[in-house]
């Protein structure tokens, strides 16, 4: 019953301007993959073409064996789960659940029977004879997740579900959509800008950008192994330092900051190091001492985070930030240098 | 202050109303109350008289064909606007704007050259060989209706492409991602939630119609009298004042009654308006 | 996709736009033969009918009067239907909720009635002149035209921005015209330009307040239609219509056609 979902080589255009660069996806079965992006991305345009409320200029869809590619939208069985709910304000909310039962040709008896279960499931079977405009955004949306189930679909789609909900509400919802996802094992494609809300429903994640996946994998992976400057910054790795390697010996060796800053590294503990690369790590990878073979900064403001003191720094190398401990507070004006910790940062390829 | 600034703001233009507007219409349907041969005396002659029902009649069932056309074809028309490309529906609602701009006499005289002794339609008629002489269609009710129709399917088009622009387009997204194909979502989803627009445009058209006075002067004429065309013919050829009040009475009668009771089937068949 | 019309539908709108646009061409036509009685196709072609509506006297007082009757008119209506605009959306809540509905009654009440009634009310048993009750016809005919358009404007403007000006220390009546109207500019212009049509295109109100001396373009055309059946009416219709398209020029460089569907 569970299938997956095979995105091959798909191109779209919107007029003559290309918003998707043969990109290639593949969710496995029972699998909950999310798109995560800023605006403009090409992450909900994904979810429209295997909608099939948009159609590639080339490439192919496939769900399980068959070819959604040029299948007409409402040929499609994918439950789709809006960002602005889309409930039928004119039906109630049990008719709205049994709409796509309806349209299956389903007996009405037998359409009620499984559209009150659903509802049951979502906690509204009160609520089965109000209309949509008088639920909370939240009802709203547990009706949406209904009707996008009650179907059972081999394809579940979510286009930003989340996001007209407040925060507390936020969080509580995508527990439930993780867990009702979990108990049908529904393949899922889940669009979001909201990285918390990524890294935390699903089995994998792609980033992406300018109409390209920038990195597909577990949000373990992306958290604490970004393959490139782009996944790293949108992860939170606030410093970005461009790297020479000017010596090197038995995997020990001397790496040039810009601004002339030497730093001694070891691909013991930083794995392989090719001759040019960026050091990426977040402000709590780099150690602000008092003096020691570092990259020497002047510090500018000081913050207080809770679990440690943040640093503006500026330095020869460019505008750093890094956390220092609560027992040895420095003032702005001191020097110091950042020490990167190994364990903590990574070394990606130089940007293009 | 603000007590005196609302009032200050808000009363005089509601007072012109008032004393310029509910005035002088009160007063006419005074007049008609208020003749020595009785209270209702001018509304039992009004239907005593044969010839009034029919023009009361005619009035009802000209603005009655009128909406159900104007509903037909303006809807339609609205939907296929509010599906096409930008610029296209721009074109299509300039060319629906334009009739809609120009005046009630310029529209109508254009169907008194087509419809005419020596107009287009029956030139064409008799080039075609249909037939032999010209046919009389000018001063037919069918005349009336037509120009009627032209004078109404711009305001129904543009009211109900903006109903259907008001539909949210993920709603419709939704029923066909549940299966629904293309014409099962007009029929469950784009209808039903088009019908307060179809309630109001069908208000307006009714309403409209029903106290139009150029179209049906010109393209009726004396023999198809209508409501509109009678009260000036009692007001300003007869002199027949009570008359002519009696006329505007049943009017504003026929119209309020249509839009109270178009009101309330809007509110059954609307459950939004919760 | 969900864009794909029906060929049968498409063809059925092609029609429905060859009878909205068909007569207006033809009256182009029509204005341009050169045969003394309507016709289309014109026999030849002439401009004659168009200077002969400069040599009938009447068309000129009267389109005068016309426009003038619009601008004053529509003038009046902006200037009570704008406060009473603004009152309703600023008092909201302090406001009868029924006052609304006394500023459309112009358009509920059949504008026969109308004209029918304040000829007889405020010209015969009141004495005004005829010329006034013109005039207080026509602005009271478009004022609901100017309220609710401009009320429509002003439901989405926020009045903070108001209170802000006046928390800054510009007095109320200046803040109206410093913050409010630029922000309402939109709805002014689409109240003006609705209204002034409506104005200008009546004949229902005018019907009847108009006679010896005074009298308003379309009434003028339609009495000269019970003497004449010329190509001359032709003409001036095609001059109104020339009028429209230098008012929907006017309106798609103010504000965008698509305004009119909203």
């Amino acid at each position: 019953m569970t299938v997956s979902l095979d995105i091959d080589n798909i191109a779209a255009h919107y007029g003559s301007t290309q918003v998707l660069k043969d990109l290639s996806l593949s969710v496995k079965a029972g699998e909950l993959v999310s798109l995560l992006g800023s605006s403009g991305c090409g992450k909900t345009t994904t979810l429209r073409l295997v909608a099939g409320f948009l159609t590639p200029t080339s490439g192919t869809i496939r769900l399980g064996d068959r070819d959604l590619t040029r299948l007409p939208a409402h040929q499609r069985d994918i439950g789709l789960v809006f960002q602005n709910y889309a409930l039928f304000p004119h039906l109630s909310v049990l008719d709205n659940v049994a709409f796509g039962l309806k349209q299956r040709k389903i007996e009405p008896a037998e359409r009620t029977r499984r559209a009150k279960a659903m509802l049951e499931r979502v906690g509204l079977a009160d609520f089965a004879d109000r209309l949509p405009g008088a639920l909370s955004g939240g009802q709203k949306q547990r009706v949406a997740l209904a009707r996008a189930l009650v179907i059972e679909p081999p394809l579940l789609m979510f286009d930003e579900p989340l996001s007209n909900l407040d925060a507390k509400l936020r969080v509580d919802m995508r527990v439930e959509i993780r867990k009702l996802q979990r108990a049908n094992g529904t393949t899922s494609l889940y669009v979001t800008h909201d990285q918390e809300e990524a890294f935390s429903i699903s089995d994998r994640v792609a980033i992406m950008n300018a109409g390209r996946i920038m990195q597909l994998d577990t949000p373990e992976v992306l958290y604490q192994r970004p393959a490139n400057a782009f996944v790293a910054r949108f992860v939170g790795f606030e410093n970005l330092i461009p790297m020479v390697v000017k010596a090197r010996e038995n995997g020990a060796l001397s790496a040039e900051a810009p601004g002339g800053a030497l730093l001694q590294l070891s691909e013991a503990e930083f794995g392989p190091i090719p001759d040019r690369f960026v050091l990426a790590t977040r402000a709590d990878g780099l150690l602000v001492q008092r003096e020691g073979a570092g990259i020497p900064v002047e510090l500018g403001l000081r913050t207080y985070l809770g679990r440690a003191y943040q640093y503006q720094t500026t330095s020869v190398a460019g505008d750093l930030i890094a956390n220092g401990s609560l027992s040895e507070p420095f003032s702005p004006g001191d020097r110091a240098v950042l020490v990167p910790k190994p364990e903590q940062c990574c070394i990606l390829k130089p940007e293009a | 202050m603000n007590t005196m600034r609302k009032w200050n703001l808000s009363l005089p233009a509601a007072l012109a109303v008032v004393l310029l507007l509910v005035v002088p219409v009160v007063a006419t349907f005074t007049t008609t109350f208020t003749q020595p041969q009785g209270a209702f005396a001018p509304y039992l002659a009004f239907f005593n008289s044969g010839f009034r029902r029919t023009v009361l009649w005619r009035t009802v069932e000209v603005a009655l064909i009128t909406t159900v056309l104007s509903l037909v074809i303006g809807f339609l028309t609205a939907y296929v606007i509010s599906k096409v490309p930008g610029k296209a529906k721009s074109v299509m609602i300039i060319a629906a704007v334009f009739p809609l701009l120009t005046g009630v006499v310029v529209r109508s005289f254009a169907w008194m050259i087509i419809l005419g002794k020596n107009g287009i339609l029956n030139d064409f008629l008799i080039w075609t060989g249909l037939i032999d002489a010209p046919l009389a269609m000018l001063y037919t009710e069918g005349a009336v209706i037509v120009a009627m129709v032209y004078l109404f399917v711009p305001l129904m088009i543009l009211t109900l492409v903006g109903v259907l622009d008001n539909i949210p387009k993920d709603v419709i997204e939704a029923s066909i991602s549940l299966g629904a194909s293309p014409a099962s979502t007009f029929r469950q989803v784009i209808l039903p939630l088009s019908v307060p627009g179809l309630i109001v445009g069908a208000v307006l058209v009714f309403t409209g119609s029903f106290t139009s006075y150029a179209t049906p002067q010109l393209l009726g004429g004396e023999r198809q009298m209508m409501m509109g065309t009678f009260l000036y013919q009692r007001a300003m050829v007869t002199f027949d004042w009570v008359g002519a009040s009696t006329v505007a009475a049943i009017m504003v009668v026929v119209t309020i009654a249509i839009v109270l009771v178009m009101g309330r089937i809007a509110r059954k068949l609307n459950p939004m308006a919760v | 996709m969900t864009d794909r019309i029906h060929p049968l539908l498409a063809v059925f709108a092609g029609l429905v736009f060859l009878f909205l646009v068909g007569p207006l061409v033809i009256m182009i036509g029509a204005s341009l033969s050169d045969t003394n009685f309507l016709t289309f196709p014109p026999r030849g072609l002439t401009l004659h009918w168009f200077t002969h509506i400069f040599e009938v006297t009447a068309f000129k007082t009267t389109a005068i009067t016309s426009l003038e009757l619009a601008f004053a008119g529509t003038f009046l209506s902006l200037l009570f239907g704008i406060p009473a605009a603004y009152a309703l959306n600023r008092f909201r809540v302090e406001l009868p909720s029924w006052l609304s509905t006394v500023y459309v009654l112009p358009i509920l009440i059949p504008e026969i009635v109308f004209g029918f009634s304040l000829m007889k009310s405020v010209t015969i048993d009141s004495g005004f002149p005829v010329w006034l009750t013109l005039l207080i016809g026509h602005a009271l005919l478009v004022l609901p035209y100017s309220v609710r358009v401009v009320s429509a404007s002003l439901a989405a403007f926020d009045f903070s921005i108001e209170e802000a000006a006046i928390s800054l220390g510009s007095p109320p009546l200046k803040t109206f015209f410093t913050i409010v109207l630029p922000n309402i500019r939109a709805g002014v212009i689409a109240a003006f330009i609705l209204a002034f049509i409506t104005s200008i295109n009546d004949v229902s109100v005018s019907l009847f307040l108009t006679g010896p001396g005074i009298s308003t373009l379309p009434i003028q055309i339609l009495a000269y239609m019970e003497q004449f059946f010329d190509p001359t009416m032709a003409a001036v219709s095609v001059l109104l219509m020339l009028l429209t398209v230098g008012v929907m020029a006017i309106v798609e460089a103010t504000l965008g056609l698509t305004f009119l569907t909203k």
